[in-house]
């Protein structure tokens, strides 16, 4: 346990551009447009406020009640969105994390440093995949939400700045508390669809000599290229089909994309996720996600990627380094 | 006491091309061995066998265990410096240190400290900012300081200057080795251990070529300045090497050769004294690179 937590902590003093600083300055960029962009709003005009010829023809103080409560309801229960930016930077900063997470050692031969040390290979490869499945997630929420959370106070500081006050019934309402729960508690239903990528892309970068991406990329995309087009000529001249679609779906989508936070949601019927008068119902759309793990084929591609996990500390352990 | 390392028809194959071919030797606790051969030669595929880094056939046992299938275990008793210069570039000095502190329950970590003050390196140092000989003292720092049962070291010095290369020699002999541990050093700069070695494995081809403690080979090999007017009678007693140094014939011979020769056999052609390991490697070489 004790090995790990350092293998764990030598992954972030690697990393800690990618992990760090990247989910940092991407919301401050958020903060300084929307939170800035507000602000300036606020103090530069006189917003409710109509003026004819110096005259004040009207001036809206505050909000009739019923779109005061609807306002304050979107707020606490949507102000997390404010961090879905940083949802896209984190596949990003994981694939090229995962591919050169078994690689650049080998690359710059330090590997030999790390094996000389006692850890095993197993326990190497288990930290990687711990940073990539627990750390850098909980990395990017934990900034999403106090960058939301920062983006709501300048939000409601303006708002009351105008006369109109949501403190109260943002924090009255149970949703602005219970957000960051629901957030996090699609770490585990993310944790299983992300395994399948996490796993193709250890294997690829603990095999490959060199060309990691390509590889990683590469190989699932002529896959399907070369059967798009056997599935072509055999369907012309023998009336057969061999699951190209299936192989696109279930196989590449799955070891590429399962990175991105919310990929379930293209396995939910789209009636269910019109959006809502409200802002966001977390509770529903947790129910949601979690109802895709119905679906044995999510259940088998986890499998998958832990068996191609088993290969890559495999490799790890034997492939000869020169 | 068992041998620290024994190998038994250890091979190793590339392909059609054989590595290391179906070699015997033992190494007991307590030697300091210089493993020594041409490039090429099979070296240091032996010590990444030893070291559980590649599969091989035949038997090898280090400290007991099978490196293939029991490495994990083994790398708590083994240090070793395969290459120089391989830290990771992102690496600083105080993670490095804290690092190993952290993984390995046989790091003294003031031991580490002691050896990084004798060098240039600063705590919040990174080794990208380091030249080639700083990052291996960082390296060296750092295996020095762990006690490990069985050391080895594949080219430790390369890059560095000859005043740390004594330094770092003398903090092994003086500071490191004790009876309870062996090390084994593979290096092309063999004038620099010769000293410190208890016993000789040169290899050639795959196959040991010699196995020898430093003391059978005092009494073994001989070598001679034989004046002009002996040489013709040294030539008789075949010396297994002949060189000319100042005019004179300097001739290598091997005293237990068939028939053996007798110390006082040689004295009576001239001034006798001991080999260097560089000339009985060049000796006994000869012809691999022909």
């Amino acid at each position: 346990m004790k090995t790990m937590n350092w293998l764990i902590r030598r992954e972030l003093w690697e990393h800690k551009g990618a992990f760090f600083w990247a989910p940092v300055v991407v919301a401050a960029a958020i903060l300084v447009m929307i939170g800035g962009g507000l602000l300036y709003a606020t103090f530069s005009t006189g917003a409710f406020q109509l003026s004819v010829g110096g005259d004040q023809v009207l001036a809206i103080e505050g909000l009739p009640p019923p779109m005061r409560d609807r306002a304050a309801a979107i707020m606490a229960t949507s102000y997390l969105a404010f961090a879905s930016p940083l949802l896209l930077v984190l596949p990003v900063v994981v694939f090229f994390y995962c591919l050169a997470a078994l690689y650049d050692d080998r690359r710059d031969r330090s590997i030999l440093f790390w094996k000389s040390l006692p850890m095993s290979d197993e326990q190497t490869v288990l930290s990687k995949v711990a940073v990539a499945l627990v750390v850098a997630p909980l990395v990017t929420v934990a900034v999403g939400i106090a960058s939301s959370l920062l983006l709501l106070v300048i939000a409601l500081g303006a708002g009351a700045s105008k006369g109109i006050n949501l403190v109260g019934p943002v924090l009255s309402n149970p949703a602005f508390y219970l957000s960051p729960l629901y957030l996090l508690s699609l770490l585990p239903l993310y944790i299983l669809w992300a395994l399948p990528t996490v796993g193709w892309l250890l294997l690829v970068s603990s095999w490959a000599r060199s060309k990691v991406f390509l590889w990683a990329v590469g190989i699932p995309l002529v896959t399907l290229a070369l059967m798009a087009w056997f599935d072509f000529l055999i369907g012309r001249f023998a009336g057969l089909e061999i699951g190209v679609r299936w192989f696109g779906e279930q196989v590449v989508a799955r070891i590429l994309g399962g990175l991105m936070p919310g990929v379930w949601f293209s396995y939910v019927d789209p009636e269910l996720l019109r959006p809502q008068q409200n802002g966001i119902d977390g509770g529903r759309l947790l129910g949601l996600s979690y109802s895709t793990l119905a679906a044995p084929s999510v259940w088998v591609a986890a499998v998958a990627g832990c068996a191609m996990i088993f290969g890559a500390m495999r490799l790890r352990r034997w492939r000869d380094e020169g | 006491m068992s041998p620290v390392l024994s190998a038994r028809g250890l091979t190793k194959r590339y392909g059609k091309q054989v590595a290391v071919d179906g070699i015997d030797f033992e190494i007991p606790a307590g030697r300091i061995v210089g493993l020594i051969g041409p490039n090429g030669s099979g070296k240091t595929t032996t010590l990444k066998a030893a070291l559980g880094l590649i599969s091989f056939d035949g038997e090898l046992s280090v400290l007991g265990l099978d490196p293939r299938t029991q490495r994990d275990e083994l790398m708590k008793d083994v240090c070793f410096i395969a290459d120089v210069a391989i830290l990771p570039r992102w690496l600083r000095v105080k993670d490095a240190v804290d690092f190993v502190e952290g993984v390995h329950p046989r790091f003294d970590r003031k031991k580490a400290e002691r050896y990084i003050a004798n060098t240039k390196l600063q705590p919040g140092m990174k080794v990208k900012q380091m030249s080639k000989g700083m990052i291996v003292q960082l390296h060296l720092a750092l295996v020095m300081a762990i006690d490990a049962r069985l050391l080895v070291l594949d080219e430790p010095t390369l890059g560095l200057d000859i005043i740390y290369r004594k330094q770092f020699y003398q903090n092994l002999l003086e500071d490191y080795f004790d009876e309870e541990k062996t090390i084994i050093i593979t290096t092309h700069q063999v004038e620099e251990v010769e000293h410190i070695l208890t016993d000789l494995l040169f290899i050639r081809e795959g196959k040991i070529a010699l196995s020898a403690t430093m003391d059978e080979i005092g009494q073994r090999y001989v070598e001679v300045m034989v004046p002009n007017e002996k040489v013709a009678a040294a030539r008789a007693l075949q010396p297994i090497d002949q060189r000319t140094v100042f005019g004179k014939s300097v001739m290598l011979f091997d005293a237990q050769r068939a028939g053996g020769l007798s110390r006082v056999q040689l004295e009576a052609l001239g001034e006798v004294r001991n080999p260097s390991v560089a000339d009985l490697f060049v000796a006994t070489m000869k012809g691999s690179y022909a």
